[in-house]
């Protein structure tokens, strides 16, 4: 494993932002760590960095204990959030700013520090000052001095949140690449589950300082195992609504099953698993159209059901003749359930399929 | 009309008061290059043969005066390069590491500054006099110095406020080390606070007369101590005398604020006025 954290425990006064942390990454891999604002990403990472201390728990870098050594010890290529440039140093200056620290040959700085401008594509840039470049070549370049750092550990925090959304899918894109050629570790953490998407190839979920989720990025998009994990995963973001019985019948928001498993208080339905339709059925139910957002490729669809709001995706655009205040029939894919414990949030075992009550 | 009327009014008073302020000034600039005769002359002559006698004379007959003027120049330099330097690193650690009670030890530090000299002059002449220290150029340095530094911490620490925290932590993060961090990485942002805090202190010190009149003596003189001394030395009033060393010593000052006056304004704001500088 290249880094593997056990038990890390951090607060700030009464508020304890990580609770006995366990985690590890994998070698070379691309691994996206999702989570809320507030979710203890950030501190994790400044705690591998070296940033700052742990209250408890240890850390390993490619096996090394480095729970406490100093920051400058500690071979992690860092990426922060802010981008932190020196404002009285050149372009060219910041990037190679790791590599001069290291008291690396001016020549050899000079050679990585063209080829990580040219990687990011602000090679036109080098001999400007930061407070010339805009947002997203600010970006660029912290990314570009975090690279430089001699090590096969890179640590990028929400490296990319603020900037406008072409300039995100490019940079994802680039920094996908970066990582498969350099065979590096990288672990990046967003708040944004599009962008953990679209990057992971595995996918960390991090919720209230614990990990309720880690694997391969399809298989958490497809089998949430907490219903934080199907919230925080997934765009347009998932339905999650609360179950109740009334006698044998279950109530599943909207929805009338015949069953629920034992302990179910939410069930989650992703918004592509609902359909308009024709034809009323027990899995189907009313509702009315509050928002449409036209996505291009696909539509996104608020509705108010019976007091419940869900939120559709239908694939194509527009192409469905509804509009908005429209009432419309919904029915749901019946394999689409996916129940959650009231107490523990965790996964139930799956009723692969769920029948409608008896009308 | 109305508006260029009130632009030409406005600029008239203010040119009036500045020229009001300056008139002492000119007078004792213009009498530096005067004779005796017409310095005391009334009506006071306007149009005259200006003459360097009195500069001459303060540069070749005044046996003091060369000393005078380089323990003012040495005792100010050294004495703000101190303070500066101790300043920088004491205003770094509050900013930085936050010690508990940082607000009430800030407090206390300028309160130093709070009394007047001659609240503290007695008991610093009797440290001074039983210690040996009176008439010695490192002790009155390092007493203008540590006079100086609260001023200067809280100059600096207001600019040391505004450098983002991130910016040590990429330093850290990077293989840095807490030198490097400061003198590296936060020193070079701060440079408008440190020329701040220099030039303030450089005022303070050179403009010193009471202590080293009373803790200094005739090895450590400086210009202000030869300007009250010198004045009656003749009997009466040596105006030549005054106006050639006045001339001299109100130039440096002058010239420093002229250059970095830009500085001195976000000094006087605590580094709360960054846009300009």
């Amino acid at each position: 494993m290249s880094i593997s954290v056990t038990g890390l425990t951090k607060s700030y006064g009464s508020n304890t932002v990580l609770d006995g942390l366990d985690l590890a990454v994998e070698e070379g891999s691309f691994t996206v760590m999702c989570g809320p604002t507030g979710s203890g990403k950030s501190v994790l990472l400044r705690l591998l960095v070296g940033l700052e201390a742990p209250d408890a728990g240890s850390m390993t870098l490619n096996g090394v204990d480095i729970t406490s050594t100093r920051a400058a010890e500690r071979a992690v290529g860092y990426v922060p959030q802010s981008f932190a440039l020196y404002p009285h140093l050149s372009v060219k200056a910041n990037i190679g700013y790791p590599l001069k620290l290291a008291k690396r040959p001016s020549s050899e700085i000079a050679k990585r520090v063209d080829w990580a401008a040219g990687v990011l594509a602000i090679t036109h840039l080098l001999d400007k000052t930061p407070d010339q470049l805009s947002g997203g070549e600010k970006q660029r370049t912290a990314v570009a001095r975090g690279l430089l750092k001699e090590t096969d550990i890179f640590l990028l925090d929400d490296p990319l949140v603020g900037l406008d959304y072409k300039l995100r899918e490019r940079l994802m894109d680039e920094l996908k690449s970066i990582q498969q050629d350099l065979k590096a570790t990288f672990l990046y953490t967003t708040s944004d589950s599009l962008e953990a998407l679209t990057m992971a190839e595995k996918l960390m979920v991090l919720d209230n300082g614990a990990v309720i989720q880690k694997g391969d990025v399809f298989d958490v998009y497809r089998s949430p195992a907490h219903r934080r994990a199907m919230e925080l995963v997934g765009f347009p973001k998932a339905n999650v609504l609360p179950v109740l019985r009334d006698g044998g019948a279950v109530q599943a928001g909207p929805f009338k099953l015949d069953s629920a498993p034992e302990g179910a208080a939410f069930v989650g339905l992703r918004p592509e698993a609902l359909q308009i339709t024709e034809t009323a059925d027990g899995l189907s139910t009313k509702a009315q159209v509050q928002l449409i957002e036209e996505l291009g490729g696909e539509e996104v669809v608020y509705l108010q059901a019976v007091g419940h709001g869900l939120t559709m995706a239908l694939a194509g655009d527009g192409a469905n003749g509804t509009a908005e205040g429209d009432d419309v029939v919904v029915r749901v894919d019946p394999t689409a359930f996916v129940f959650f414990d009231g107490d523990t949030g965790n996964r139930l075992a799956a009723d692969t399929h769920v029948k409608a009550a008896a009308q | 009309m109305s508006d260029r009327f009130r632009r030409g009014a406005y600029y008239t008073l203010l040119w009036s008061v500045s020229l009001l302020f300056f008139t002492p000034v000119a007078w004792i600039i213009m009498s530096s290059f005067k004779t005796r005769e017409e310095i005391l002359a009334t009506p006071p002559t306007l149009i005259f043969t200006p003459t360097l006698d009195n500069y001459i004379e303060l540069f070749t007959q005044n046996q003091n005066f060369l000393q005078q003027l380089g323990n003012s120049v040495v005792m100010s330099l050294s004495a703000v390069v101190i303070a500066v330097l101790v300043s920088f690193l004491a205003a770094f650690c509050f900013s930085r590491f936050k010690p508990k009670g940082t607000n009430f030890l800030m407090f206390i530090l300028l309160s130093i500054r709070m009394l007047p000299g001659p609240a503290v002059i007695l008991p610093v002449f009797l440290m001074f006099a039983n210690f040996g220290w009176k008439d010695q150029h490192i002790p009155l340095v390092l007493f203008y110095a540590m006079f100086s530094i609260p001023f200067s911490v809280w100059i600096l620490k207001g600019f040391l406020d505004g450098v983002s925290v991130r910016f040590d932590e990429t330093g850290l993060a990077n293989g840095g080390s807490w030198f490097h961090v400061i003198f590296k990485v936060v020193l070079p942002q701060v440079k408008p606070g440190l020329i701040a805090a220099f030039i303030f202190n450089l005022i303070f010190v050179w403009n010193e007369f009471l202590f080293n009149f009373v803790i200094g003596g005739v090895q450590t003189q400086n210009i202000p101590y030869a300007l009250a001394v010198g004045t009656y030395s003749d009997g009466g009033l040596n105006w030549t005398f005054i106006a050639a060393l006045t001339s001299i010593y109100i130039l440096p000052p002058v010239a420093f604020i002229y250059l970095f006056q830009k500085y001195l304004l976000a000094g006087m704001t605590f580094g709360t006025v960054r846009g300009e500088v």
